[in-house]
């Protein structure tokens, strides 16, 4: 073998058992190690059917994602309805059973939006954010009469429940509240029951003092924690309402005068984990 | 050679996956604690006792409960129901007042008042009239509650403002040392279904707390006194919403020092089915049992309203003659007791027993003898010597006298002649003792003008009249009080 042989044959060989597998070890690495992903899913609505499903939409595109490391749920919301909140904290208890869950309070997160704050891993919030208002509020029904015009089949069918009852069922609703803020902020409560649920509303700088949240910051922060938590580096922060396909829009929750004029309160009469500010109540 | 080139291959391939691992993942992460979540399926509802208190042995009490409704009072008659069928299943009426001019008239023929979450301040007057009606016996029942308002907006910053009982109570209750605080109680740690529903379980020793183990308030105002009794105390765990703090000397309900008021900050456990709560049922039992338990004074504050029985007795002197007038003043008399439901009978004699009104002269003393000495009254022939109002003259002045005894009340009607005796039976009607000077059993009414009239200038007037009293005896004018 001549010399140009030899040298032939060297660089066939680097080429066959060098480069090419470290093209294609290149080409495959991508896949078998991507980057990782930090979701973010925005709640920044009141809690109802229609934020809902978009919600729960996107925590099953980070539940099925394995890219998806850790996700960061942004909450700028008064809550809404009990049914809702909990639909959404249950699909949350699945979610984190996989992937870390980082809480960013923007604005507000009262009420049912605490609830869903409490089943994460940390919570952040701005110095003025408002945090807490836990408790359920309702609407009692009116005491029962009868309507000539309207015929049913039983005392309640129309009302739903005798008063008394309804007020018993927000009470045992409120034990659920309660129970799924020890679970989730445990010891790091520092005040004592009377105060954490007495249903106030608390800045973020109360707020911390009182255990209600972990830590100021911001969605970076919030970024940054859930990577942390999901041990990974240089990811990606995608927002998962892209990927996930949700409905861009909003629903009808809060009473709107004939004016146009969006009320604090709801629409319809009944059961809500929301916080209703008492300010500015127009005539 | 080959194995080598082999090796060098593998790691090649997985050289990028690796660099990328290093890159992007600092650990492996732990693995994923359990969520714990709460138990959904082990919550209950909050569960209240109902207890039935023993309805057997109920005392006939009688009574009539005068029921404010002239403060545009927060209440609809429903709301009461508790309370009104304990107190028809004593033998009280209830009777609704909707003027308040008319309280102190009513309050005469009420052994109690009910007010309940009035909004129009009470005027110094009907204060004054309650004031006087406790004295006698009377009782009050005052219901506030932190649920009843009416809501306001401020002009400025729109924020809604709740106008609520809390001022129109207290104008009542100052002068009995209460006072109803504008706040509500609630209690997070011990309730009934609801932390604005306050159980009490410690009780002031009193008529109206007895038997009770535990009641609840449903949206309480606090009540305090410094003087009274606090009925209902809450425990320390029962707080104010003023301050978020236990008052020990405020409560759900108080009793004024002299008994005769009792407050509650509540009226919602009167009503169904929250009067059947816990021991709320006993509680209003006692209530009804303490408004009407009153006694009721028998004397001329309460006149015309004396009489005990529905049946009156009328006897008419014999020195009386039955004239057409006389008849019509007695026929008179007769149509007004009516109204206040009182039946008149007349007898022959001079009846010894029930409620009665004996009528005559003064010439017919042998028939009242024994009511003048009691009365510490006597006639002589120009003057009515009183105990009370000194020398009276007796010519132109009525004469009444009340006596209360065990076999019926008495009201004795005396004047000078058969003119007076007909302008004195018109203070049965109307006029009533507006022209009298009245003590607790002895009023002497002026019912004309009597030998004074044609001489009031003269100085000594008194001497001449007194000589000649059957000529100067003016005409009876119908109405004494002018």
């Amino acid at each position: 073998m001549s010399d140009a042989d030899a040298r032939w044959e060297r660089i066939r060989n680097i080429l066959l058992w060098l480069a090419i597998p470290l093209i294609v070890g290149l080409l495959l690495a991508s896949a078998i190690v991507p980057q990782p992903i930090i979701g973010v899913i925005r709640l920044e609505d009141a809690i109802y059917t229609y934020s809902a499903q978009n919600t729960i939409k996107q925590i099953h595109y980070a539940i099925e994602h394995p890219e998806v490391r850790a996700v960061v749920l942004v909450i700028d919301s008064p809550g809404g309805t009990v049914v809702d909140t909990e639909s959404i904290y249950m699909e949350l208890t699945r979610l984190r059973e996989k992937k870390p869950v980082v809480t960013v309070v923007n604005g507000m997160s009262a009420s049912g939006g605490y609830y869903l704050s409490v089943n994460t891993d940390y919570i952040f919030a701005k110095p003025t954010s408002m945090v807490g208002n836990i408790g359920v509020i309702g609407y009692l029904p009116p005491a029962p009469f009868v309507i000539e015009d309207i015929i049913t089949t039983g005392p309640y069918k129309l009302w739903g429940a005798p008063r008394d009852s309804d007020m018993r069922q927000v009470e045992m609703m409120k034990e659920g509240f309660f129970e799924a803020v020890r679970l989730g902020r445990g010891e790091k409560l520092t005040a004592e029951d009377n105060v954490t649920f007495s249903g106030q509303i608390w800045s973020g700088m109360d707020a911390l003092k009182l255990g209600i949240i972990d830590e100021f910051g911001t969605e970076n922060d919030g970024s940054k924690k859930a990577a942390e938590l999901a041990k990974v580096a240089n990811y990606e922060v995608l927002d998962l309402a892209v990927p996930s396909g949700i409905n861009v829009g909003s629903g009808v929750f809060f009473f709107q005068s004939p004016d146009g004029m969006q009320m604090p309160y709801p629409n319809e009469a009944g059961i809500y984990m929301l916080y209703i500010p008492p300010l500015p109540v127009k005539q | 050679m080959k194995r080598q080139y082999i090796y060098i291959a593998i790691a090649a391939l997985l050289l990028p996956a690796l660099l990328r691992g290093l890159w992007f993942y600092r650990g492996i992460p732990a693995a994923r604690p359990e969520i714990a979540t709460p138990d959904y399926a082990s919550f209950s509802r909050p569960a209240v006792a109902i207890n039935t208190p023993d309805l057997e042995d109920i005392q006939q009490l009688g009574g009539t409960v005068l029921l404010d409704g002239a403060h545009v009072n927060q209440f609809l008659l429903s709301d009461l129901d508790g309370l009104t069928s304990a107190i028809r299943a004593r033998g009280g009426n209830m009777k609704t007042i909707i003027d308040p001019l008319l309280l102190e008239t009513e309050l005469k023929s009420s052994s109690a008042y009910i007010t309940v979450s009035p909004t129009v301040p009470f005027l110094e007057s009907e204060v004054q009239a309650l004031k006087n009606f406790t004295e006698r016996g009377g009782k009050i029942l005052v219901f506030s509650d932190a649920t009843r308002y009416f809501l306001g907006f401020d002009y400025v910053s729109g924020n809604p403002i709740p106008y609520g009982d809390v001022n129109a109570a207290n104008s009542l209750l100052k002068v009995w040392d209460i006072a109803v605080n504008n706040d509500y109680l609630y209690n997070t740690e011990k309730n009934e279904g609801n932390f604005r529903n306050v159980l009490f379980d410690e009780f002031a020793k009193n008529e109206m707390t007895f038997g009770l183990d535990e009641v609840a308030l449903y949206g309480a105002r606090s009540v305090e006194s410094d003087s009274g009794l606090v009925l209902l105390q809450g425990s320390e765990s029962t707080l104010s919403s003023t301050d978020d703090a236990h008052d020990p000397n405020a409560g759900g309900a108080v009793l004024s020092a002299d008994g005769s008021v009792a407050v509650f900050g509540d009226f919602t456990f009167l009503s169904s089915p929250y009067n059947t709560y816990i021991d709320n049922a006993t509680l209003i039992q006692n209530m009804a049992d303490f408004i009407l338990s009153g006694e009721r004074a028998a004397n001329f504050d309460v006149f015309p309203y004396m009489f005990k029985e529905k049946t009156v007795k009328v006897y008419v002197s014999s020195d009386l003659e039955k004239t057409p007038e006389i008849v019509a003043a007695l026929g008179s008399m007769q149509s007004t007791m009516r109204t206040l439901n009182y039946k008149l009978e007349f007898v022959e004699n001079v009846p010894t027993s029930g409620d009665a009104i004996i009528i005559g002269s003064y010439e017919a003393t042998d028939d009242f003898d024994g009511y003048l000495k009691k009365a510490d009254v006597e006639i002589d022939s120009d003057i009515l010597s009183t105990l009370a109002f000194g020398d009276v003259s007796r010519s132109g002045n009525g004469l009444l006298l009340f006596d209360s005894a065990k076999k019926g009340n008495t009201l004795v009607m005396l004047a000078n002649s058969s003119d007076d005796v007909i302008s004195l039976l018109n203070v049965m009607g109307y006029s009533g003792l507006s022209s009298c000077l009245t003590s607790d059993r002895v009023a002497v009414c002026s019912v004309g003008s009597g030998d004074y009239y044609f001489d009031d200038t003269s100085s000594d007037s008194t001497e001449t009249t007194t000589e000649e009293p059957t000529e100067a005896t003016p005409e009876v004018s119908p109405t004494p009080s002018g």
